[in-house]
Formats: C-alpha cells, structure tokens, sequence
C-alpha cells in the first residue's frame, strides 16, 4: 500500500525539475544532464541526432535504474558550443522533424481515404480525426457550388 | 537536414502499413513507442463488485474489463486526467461510469462487452461547479466511451468482447468507472493491439545473425518488406546505415489508426519542447550568476 501513485513514473513531481546540468569539471566541453520523468524514448532520439551534430565528440545516454524514471544523457563538445546549446539545437531540429512527419501523414492519409473511397466506415467509429486545418463540418442545408 | 518520407502502403479501419524514410533509426523507434505507449485512451480502471457468483473471482473480471477498448476519439482534449481534475473522486470530465448487471436464468449464457451499459452522467455526477467546462464534453468523438464492437462497427462479423460464461443461477453485478490514461501506466490504455516494426528486410546491415539447422536461404523466408529494397550486392558496405522502417500499426478499436498516428506530435514535441525551455531557463540562470 506505499506503492506512488503509477502516473509518477512520467509527470513531474510538485517543484521537480524536468532537466538538471552538471557540468563536468575533468572534461573540457561535457556536462551531465539529468533529465526527470522520461525514458528510452526522449533519450534515444536525443542520443541518435546529437551524434548527427558535427559539433559533438561524445553524446551517451543511460537509464541507470529501470525502476527509476529519468535518464542521464553526456554530452562532450568540441568547444564551438556548449553541451546546452547543441542539446538545444538537436530538441529544435527534433521539433521540426515531428512537426514535418506530422504533415506527411496528414497528407498520406487524406490521399489514402479518397483513393480507397471510404470515409465513415474507416476509423474509429464515427468519429473523424480532428486535423488542424478542420473546417466546421457541412450543415444538414446549407448550399454549396456542388448542390446545384 | 533530410527531408524525411513517408508512404501508406495500406489502410485499413484498424491497421494502417507505412514505409518511412529520411530518419534515424533512432528516431523511427522513439515513433514506434510513442504510438504504442504515449497515445491517450479510455478505459475502465476502477471496478466495484456488488455480486459475482461467476466461476471467475473479482480480480480477474476487473482485469477483463479494463481490457476492454473502449471508443476514445479525441480523448486527448475530450476528457481530463484524474490527477488534473479538481473534482473530488470522479466527474463526468474525467470519468464514465458503466454498469454490468446480468443474472443467468435459463441454461447458460456468455456476458459480453455489450452487457456493460453506460450511466448518463446526470446520474451519477451532481457537482454543480464543475459544469464551466461543458466545451470540453463537445470535442469527444462520437461513440465515445461505447465498447469497440458490434454497436461501433458496421461490420455484420464484428463480435462483441467476452468477459465470462455464466450457469443457471449465477450472476454478475458491478459498477465501472473508466479514465482516461495512458500505456506508460497500464498497457489497457494503449490504442495498439500490435506494432510491426522492421528495417533492412535482407540483413544487408548484418545488424542479426540467423540460426540455421543446414540451409539459412531455405529457412529464413524473406519478408514482404523485401521488395522494397534492392537485394545485397557481394561487397559488404561497413558504412551503411538504416534508412527505410516498415511500420505496421494494429489499433485495439479504442482509436482509429489516422488519430493514433496523427498523436504522435503531442507526446514528444512535449517533451523536446519543455527541455529545450529548461535548458534556456538553466542558461539564463547561469548568465545571472555570473553576473
Ligand atoms: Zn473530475
């Protein structure tokens, strides 16, 4: 019964912080960074891009506990920008990408349901996917160019 | 930066099969979690057993049930976690309250997902304050909260879910209260029944090595991935790096692949964004002291 509750494992904590630097004082250009209430899936993705960064030497990161929900991510720079700044630069480019990714599916998909014909029946019943550009849906009487 | 690609190979009400391209390894991966584990849903997490006269004890019903997909479209912003709602216990912005209530009489009978009925929320839910919040009610999807199956789906095949066969005389009653989660906490909330996932179909990468009784060709069939890419040349190429990911999604019915899909900006821009904030914010606070 002392178990925390299961949704600690991914929000922050009253005044937790999500991410904690430490920089290294043996490495020129490292830091340590501590980042709270994530897993393998910000962590890998942080790691892959980082070493895209010509500006890294060393990027690493570790779960040290499996039971414990935050990673701890190295990252040693060639001292053109700190370990922060290209951190920084990866989370934008990360940003863009699922920003671009989203508006590949959003087309492949409008492609996709117009080719196969169907629209009602697909998706979970009834309902339509909310899409940023939703236009409000067709009233039962209202007139378009099509009616005539 | 690579212009990332993507192509659906197929579409289905409850699978879509996608090819993408101009990503890292690491990043298509984090993609295949986030669908499988950051996507919210419904489901019924709480389970008041009133009587249960079944062949199965309670703990194992309430675990049947919370198994059941539930219809969540746009549960994102149609409901509210438990943990953000300032209701004491449960509202209807957090909540949907079921009711099983079924006694075998003749014979046997099967009590299914469809035995479970929805409570209006008038019912159950008289705090007069919460109601400021009506709009989030309107963006719930239609069916919301109504177990995938036969009242969901057009398709005449389509069964509803098992939950336990009763005997003459034995009989379940019980109220369920579910909420809105996701699959970090209870694998329950995830929208995914499956998530196939490959990359380099010829092992061109050499990234396995497969076990073989006499002839590897013979008893590696290969995959249906395999024509999309050219088969491997004689040189072993040490530079390569994976380039295109097969993705096959299967959803439970709780939600349709297109939103499963489409979610996938929510959970880690979210994160990527609050870090880059932070690391501004540490930045800041480094310059100050400095100073
Ligand atoms: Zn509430």
């Amino acid at each position: 019964m002392n178990a925390l509750p299961r949704f600690e494992l991914f929000t922050l904590g009253d005044g937790e912080k999500a991410i904690e630097v430490v920089e290294d004082t043996k490495i020129p250009n490292a830091a340590t960074i501590r980042v709270a209430k994530q897993d393998h899936t910000l962590a890998n993705m942080i790691r892959g891009y980082l070493l895209k960064n010509p500006k890294v030497l060393f990027a690493g990161y570790k779960v040290p506990h499996p039971l414990e929900p935050h990673f701890i991510l190295k990252i040693q720079t060639d001292g053109t920008a700190t370990p922060v700044e290209v951190l920084q630069e990866v989370c934008t480019t990360l940003l863009t990408l699922v920003a671009k990714i989203e508006g590949k599916f959003k087309e492949q998909f409008q492609q996709k349901e117009l080719e196969v014909g169907l629209e009602e029946p697909y998706g979970a019943p009834g309902g339509r996917l909310p899409r940023g550009d939703y236009t409000e849906p067709r009233r039962a009487n209202a007139m378009d160019y099509l009616d005539f | 930066m690579e212009e990332p690609t993507l192509r659906i190979r197929e579409l289905q009400k409850d699978r879509v099969d996608f090819v993408m391209s101009g990503v890292d390894l690491a990043f298509a991966n984090s993609l295949r979690r986030v669908i499988m584990a950051d996507v919210a849903t419904v489901a019924i997490d709480m389970v008041e057993i009133e009587v249960n006269t079944t062949v199965l004890v309670d703990e194992f019903l309430s675990h049947r049930l919370g198994m059941i997909p539930l219809t969540s479209t746009n549960c994102e912003e149609g409901m509210r976690y438990k943990r953000d709602c300032p209701c004491l216990g449960f509202c209807r912005y957090c909540a949907i309250v079921y009711e099983i209530d079924v006694r075998c009489t003749e014979g046997e009978m099967n009590v299914t997902s469809e035995h479970l009925t929805m409570i209006p929320p008038d019912q159950w839910d008289h705090d007069e304050e919460a109601s400021a919040a009506e709009d989030i009610l309107a963006k719930r999807g239609k069916n919301f909260g109504v177990p995938a199956g036969p009242a969901t789906d057009p398709d005449p095949q389509r069964k509803p879910i098992s939950l336990v066969r009763l005997r003459k005389g034995q009989a379940l009653k019980a109220r369920c209260i579910a909420r809105k989660g996701i699959a970090k906490e209870h694998a329950k909330w995830s929208p995914c029944s499956a998530v196939g996932f490959e990359y380099d179909p010829h092992n061109k990468l050499r990234h396995t090595s497969y076990w073989f009784e006499t002839d590897e060709k013979a008893e590696w069939p290969l995959s249906k991935n395999a024509i999309e890419e050219a088969p491997p040349g004689d040189v072993f190429d040490f530079t390569a790096v994976p380039e295109q990911f097969y993705f096959d999604v299967e959803t439970t019915g709780s939600l349709n692949p297109q939103e499963v899909c489409m979610r996938v900006r929510l959970p880690v821009p979210a994160c990527a964004w609050k870090l880059t904030m932070q690391c501004r914010v540490w930045q800041s606070c480094k310059i100050s002291l400095l100073r």
